[in-house]
C-alpha cells in the first residue's frame, strides 16, 4: 500500500461521507417528502379487487355448498334445508376468518354472485370463538321449526287441493268440454 | 464542595458540629441532580433520535404521546419498567444481574467532570480527561460480562466485538484528546476551556487554534463514535447479524440501563468534544468571570448544553446516514488509519506549542494587526 493510495482511501472517505450526509440533511429539511398516514384518522385508499373479510348475501345465495367444496382450508360451513317453496333455506352460514387465508376461491365460484369480499380489514377480538362470522342471526333451530311448519302447513294445503280437486267433479269439466262442442 | 461545604457551615453556625455530613448530602444532592439529568437526557435523546430519523426517513416520528409526542420517553420508560425482568436459566445469574449497573456506572460516572457551567460542575478533577477515559474503560468490561453471562451465542460474539472495539478506538480517542490538553497545558476540563476564552469569540476555540488540532477534533467524533457503540460502528449489536448483540437477552428495567448509558455516553462524549475543542461554556465576546455569578452560570450553562446538543444531533445524523462497517474494516479503520493520524496530529501539536510557544493561528493573525 503506497503513500498515495493511503491518502486517496482517507479523502475518499472524507469525501463519500460528506455526501451522504449532505443527502440525509437534505431529506431531513425538506418536510415535504413526508409520506406517512396518519393510520386511524387518515386512511389509504382501498383497492377495487381488495380482498377483505368475507360477506354473504344470505338472500341470494342459493346454498349450493360450492364455497365449501372449493375452500382449500374448510372454513366456510353451512346448513340448509329445503323449504316450501322447494327452494333451499339457509339455515346457518358460518365463515371462520381466522382460518381464511383469503384465496379468494369461495368468491370466484359462487354461482349468484352472493359471496363477496368487502374491503374490511380491522377486527380485534379477544376470543378465538369470536372469529367465526354468523350471517344468519338467527337461531338454528327455530328456523329449521318455522321451515318443517311451512313445509307441513304447504303439505296440508297441497293435500287439502288435492282432496277438494277430487271431490270437486274433476272430471266433469273435460267431460263438459264436448257438451259445450 | 469544600467551599461549598464552607460557605453554609458559615451560614448557618449549628451545623459545624458534623461538616462531613453536610458535604456527604451536598454530594448526594449532586449526584442526585445529575443522575435525573442523565436520565431526562436518555429518555430526550431518544424522542430527538426518533423524530430526526423520521424526518431524515421522510416520515413523521412519535406524535402521539403529549404536544408533538414529547412525552413519548415516559410511556417507553413506564413500559420498561412495567416490563417482566426475564433471566435465563442457563444465564450466570449474578453476572447478569451485574452487568447493566456495570455499564450504567461506567457511563454515569464520566459526568463527574463534565463542565456544564462557569462553575457548575460536580468536580473539577485535575486529572478529568484521563479520568473520563478511564472510567468509560468500565463499560467495555460491562459489555462483556453481558455477553458472557448471557449464555448466548449472539450476545458472547456481541460482547467480545465490543471489547475488541473499545480497546482498539480508546487510543485513538485518547490521542485526539492530547492537542487539546497540551494546549491547556492541563488536564482538567474546567481549565482546558478556560484556556478557549479570549477577546476573539468562536477563534479562540482550540478548534481553530492550529491545524492539527482542527483534524484532531473530527478524529475525535469518530473515534469516540466507535467507542460509544454508536452507527457506522455498531457491530457489537448489529441487528443484522447478531439479533441485538450483548443484550439480547436483556428485558425490562435493564434493558433499560442499557439504554439510558448508550444515550449518557452520547452525551459524554458531545459534552468532551464540546469542552476541548468547541470552546466549552466560554460566552463569546464576554467575559463569564466579569458578569454576576448567577447569570455567567445560567448563560454559560445555556452556550454549553446549545453546542453539546448540536453535538448529539450531528452524532445521530451520522448514524441515520452511514452504513454499518465490517468487523475486519472496523479494526482496520483503528489500525491502520486512526491510530497513525492521531499520533501524527500529536505529533503536529506538540511541535506547534513548542514551536510558537503555545500561540494559535487566530492570535498570531491577531497581533499582527495589534
Ligand atoms: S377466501 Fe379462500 S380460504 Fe377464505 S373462505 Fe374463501 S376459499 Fe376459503
Ligand atoms: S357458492 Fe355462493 S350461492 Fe353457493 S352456497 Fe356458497 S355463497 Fe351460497
Amino acid at each position: 500500500m503506497s503513500l498515495k493510495s493511503y491518502i486517496n482511501d482517507i479523502w475518499e472517505a472524507v469525501t463519500t461521507t460528506a455526501k451522504g450526509m449532505r443527502i440525509t440533511a437534505r431529506y431531513g429539511i425538506d418536510v415535504k417528502e413526508e409520506v406517512t398516514i396518519q393510520y386511524p384518522e387518515q386512511r389509504g385508499p382501498v383497492f377495487e379487487r381488495f380482498r377483505g373479510f368475507l360477506a354473504n348475501d344470505v338472500k341470494t345465495c342459493i346454498s349450493c355448498n360450492m364455497c365449501v367444496k372449493i375452500c382449500p382450508v374448510d372454513c366456510i360451513s353451512l346448513e340448509a334445508v329445503r323449504g316450501a317453496d322447494k327452494k333451499m333455506v339457509l339455515v346457518s352460514y358460518d365463515v371462520n376468518i381466522g382460518r381464511c387465508m383469503y384465496c379468494g376461491l369461495c368468491v370466484e365460484v359462487c354461482p349468484p354472485k352472493s359471496l363477496t369480499h368487502t374491503g374490511g380489514f380491522e377486527k380485534s377480538m379477544v376470543a378465538r370463538d369470536e372469529m367465526v362470522l354468523h350471517f344468519i342471526h338467527e337461531d338454528a333451530e327455530v328456523i329449521r321449526q318455522r321451515v318443517a311448519r311451512q313445509v307441513a302447513e304447504a303439505a296440508a294445503k297441497a293435500a287439502e287441493e288435492a282432496k277438494l280437486a277430487e271431490s270437486q267433479p274433476k272430471p266433469a269439466a273435460p267431460a263438459a268440454e264436448p257438451e259445450k262442442k | 464542595m469544600e467551599q461549598l461545604t464552607a460557605l453554609i457551615i458559615q451560614k448557618v453556625p449549628a451545623l459545624a458540629v458534623a461538616p462531613w455530613a453536610v458535604t456527604l448530602l451536598l454530594i448526594g444532592i449532586v449526584a442526585f441532580i445529575i443522575l435525573q439529568f442523565a436520565m431526562v437526557f436518555a429518555g430526550f435523546g431518544t424522542y430527538l433520535e426518533r423524530k430526526i430519523a423520521a424526518d431524515i426517513q421522510g416520515r413523521i416520528g412519535p406524535n402521539r404521546v403529549g404536544p408533538i409526542g414529547l412525552l413519548q420517553f415516559l410511556a417507553d420508560g413506564i413500559k420498561l419498567i412495567l416490563k417482566e425482568d426475564i433471566i435465563p436459566t442457563a444465564a450466570d445469574n449474578h453476572l447478569f444481574r451485574m452487568a447493566p449497573y456495570l455499564i450504567f456506572t461506567g457511563s454515569f460516572a464520566a459526568f463527574v467532570v463534565v463542565p456544564f457551567g462557569f462553575s457548575l460542575i460536580a468536580a473539577d478533577l485535575n486529572i478529568g480527561i484521563y479520568y473520563v477515559m478511564a472510567v468509560t474503560s468500565l463499560v467495555s468490561i460491562g459489555v462483556l460480562l453481558a455477553g458472557w453471562a448471557s449464555n448466548n451465542k449472539w450476545s458472547m460474539l456481541g460482547g467480545m466485538r465490543a471489547a475488541a472495539q473499545i480497546v482498539s478506538y480508546e487510543i485513538p480517542v485518547g490521542m485526539a484528546l492530547i492537542p487539546a490538553v497540551l494546549i491547556a497545558g492541563s488536564l482538567s476540563t474546567q481549565d482546558i476551556i478556560r484556556s478557549q476564552g479570549g477577546l476573539l469569540g468562536i477563534f479562540g476555540w482550540n478548534l481553530f487554534h492550529n491545524p492539527f488540532s482542527f483534524f484532531s477534533f473530527f478524529l475525535y467524533m469518530v473515534a469516540a463514535l466507535a467507542e460509544t457503540n454508536r452507527t457506522p460502528f455498531d457491530i457489537p449489536e448489529a441487528e443484522s447479524e447478531l439479533v441485538s448483540g450483548y443484550n439480547t437477552e436483556y428485558s425490562g428495567i435493564r434493558f433499560g440501563f442499557f439504554f439510558m448509558a448508550e444515550y449518557a455516553d452520547v452525551f459524554v462524549v458531545s459534552a468532551l468534544a464540546t469542552a476541548c475543542f468547541l470552546g466549552g461554556w466560554q460566552i463569546p465576546f464576554f467575559n463569564a468571570a466579569s458578569l454576576p455569578p448567577v447569570w455567567a452560570n445560567l448563560l454559560s450553562l445555556g452556550v454549553f448544553m446549545a453546542k453539546a446538543l448540536a453535538l448529539v444531533c450531528v452524532i445521530i445524523w451520522i448514524r441515520w446516514t452511514l452504513p454499518r462497517l465490517r468487523v475486519d474494516q472496523l479494526m482496520r479503520m483503528s489500525w491502520k488509519y486512526m491510530v497513525p493520524l492521531t499520533f501524527f496530529n500529536f505529533l503536529g501539536v506538540s511541535l506547534w506549542v513548542l514551536v510558537f510557544k503555545g500561540k494559535g493561528i487566530p492570535q498570531m493573525i491577531a497581533s499582527i494587526f495589534g
